[in-house]
């Protein structure tokens, strides 16, 4: 069964004149490494958001586990999928570093021994242990970039969507998330990964998508 | 460009400073009802969008509603009107200062509902003609423009927040509490940052590089302009009289 599955799905923004997504039908597999690609202004980071359940189609609908996205709350989706936004920024709501990853788990009292380790493995494999204690507005884009991957994994979740996940990253730390992102599949979680990286696509995708002015012009795996 | 029939936007300000004035500085109910009468008299003559602000503003409407409660439920002067033993929940007085916070709010609105009907161009214009020096006049502007920034920024955490599997519908308050205090600073952060970074940009483009600055937008007081100017002073000085000789 299709993982996220979009039927006949349209978008404009509230304050848009023209449609961004247009009539676009699509199936998701979890078994996959769908890449998404296009260019600038082509909607990409729309039809993510869109099949991610964040966004809600105008026309037509968004099935993720087979459940229709307007019925389901940002709360229950962040359950089951985890989503990188284009600008890391956007993401990061505490001051201090170490306090990201340990928010939900404080917030929803949860023992704290296991989030303290929890947390020391997410932040030692990103590399940002020794940032632990300083303020998050201070870290590069290519840290805040890892802090807000690492912090959606702290929920485990079965699908990740990411959104240009390695633009800001060097080499060394591209090489370190490609082999990640491998590990993760291989334990059965699915991943729409959004970028201009053909590098990176070519190495990881089994399908890829192009969009163009809110269609699909290409689709293979 | 401005319609005809408008208001200079510095016959707003006037009428907008009296009102709001005079609302921060009386204590008597009785008066404050008055003021409220004018100012929703005012601005509807205006034909301002009052619903359209009620209508954003309906998330935080419940946090000052919350507010006057906490506020009339703290104040111990006064005959004790609901008790519990030997604790006074409510008193008069309570309930009087939490009646005159609630105008005071609204007559606040109110006045931004009147400034709102002039674009934030306009008014900054109005400023300037006052030869109110262009920094502070822009900063002003750029202050009102700025709020909507703060929204979208706030938004946008919140979303991130429900993203990581947070339901806020089943938090409880105590637990909204904190996850509100806990983003606040990083919202607040965000803002001044982009402020920050907003204002490097203005000064690499040549922002103050002449003393004087040149403008398309003219203003014109009419007379009608004077006139209402000059009434809307006179009728709140008048007020404040009355409110001081009681
Ligand atoms: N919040 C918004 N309101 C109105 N229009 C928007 C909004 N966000 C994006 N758009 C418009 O939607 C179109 C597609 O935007 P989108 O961000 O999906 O493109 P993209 O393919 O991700 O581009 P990029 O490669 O730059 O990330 C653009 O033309 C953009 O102007
Ligand atoms: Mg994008």
């Amino acid at each position: 069964m299709a993982y996220i599955e979009a039927r006949k799905m349209s978008f404009t923004y509230p304050k848009g004149k023209r449609p961004v997504i247009n009539d676009i039908s699509i199936k998701v597999f979890q078994k996959d490494i769908t890449a998404i690609t296009g260019h600038n202004g082509g909607g990409k980071t729309t039809l993510g958001k869109l099949l991610g359940g964040i966004l809600k189609p105008l026309n037509g609908s968004v099935l993720i586990c087979g459940r229709n996205s307007k019925d389901l709350s940002l709360g229950q989706i962040g359950k089951k999928i985890g989503y990188l936004f284009q600008n890391p920024s956007r993401q990061i709501f505490t001051s201090k570093v170490e306090e990201e990853i340990l928010f939900i788990s404080r917030l929803k009292k949860q023992p704290m021994t296991r989030a303290q380790r929890e947390m020391e493995e997410i932040l030692r494999f990103f590399d940002l242990y020794c940032k632990k204690d300083e303020y998050t507005f201070n870290l590069s884009y290519g840290e805040k970039q890892r802090l807000a991957l690492g912090a959606i994994l702290v929920n485990r979740p079965e699908f990740l969507i990411l959104d240009e996940p390695t633009t800001g990253l060097d080499k060394l730390r591209k090489d370190t998330l490609s082999e990640y992102l491998i590990e993760l599949n291989s334990k059965g979680v699915g991943m729409i990964i959004i970028s201009h990286d053909m590098d990176f696509i070519n190495t990881h995708a089994s399908r890829r998508i192009e969009v163009e002015g809110g269609r699909i012009i290409y689709d293979e795996r | 460009m401005m319609k005809d029939r408008a208001l200079d936007p510095r016959t707003k300000l006037i009428i907008v400073m009296s009102i709001s004035s005079l609302s921060v500085f009386i204590r008597e109910p009785k008066y404050l009802i008055a003021i409220l009468v004018i100012a929703l008299f005012v601005s509807k003559m205006m034909k301002s969008e009052i619903f359209m602000i009620l209508k954003k503003l309906r998330r935080i409407l419940s946090l000052f509603m919350a507010m006057v409660l906490i506020q009339s439920l703290f104040i111990k002067g006064g005959n004790p009107i609901i008790a519990l033993g030997e604790i006074t929940l409510l008193t008069d007085v309570g309930i009087l200062r939490a009646l005159e916070f609630l105008i005071r709010i609204s007559i606040i609105l109110l006045s931004a509902s009147i400034l709102m009907t002039s674009s934030s161009r306009e008014l900054l214009q109005g400023l300037i003609e006052w030869r109110i020096p262009y920094e502070i006049a822009f900063m002003v502007s750029v202050g009102i423009r700025f709020l909507p920034l703060l929204r979208e920024e706030i938004e946008d955490t919140l979303t991130a927040v429900q993203l990581r599997g947070i339901d806020m519908e089943k938090l409880t308050l105590k637990e909204k509490i904190h996850l509100y205090s806990n983003i606040f600073t990083p919202v607040v952060t965000g803002a001044i940052l982009k402020s920050q970074s907003l204002s490097i940009a203005m000064e690499s483009r040549g922002f103050r590089a002449y003393n004087h600055r040149t403008s398309y937008l003219k203003l014109r007081m009419k007379a009608r302009d004077y006139l209402i100017s000059s009434f809307s002073i006179l009728v709140s000085i008048l007020i404040a009289c009355l409110y001081i000789l009681r």
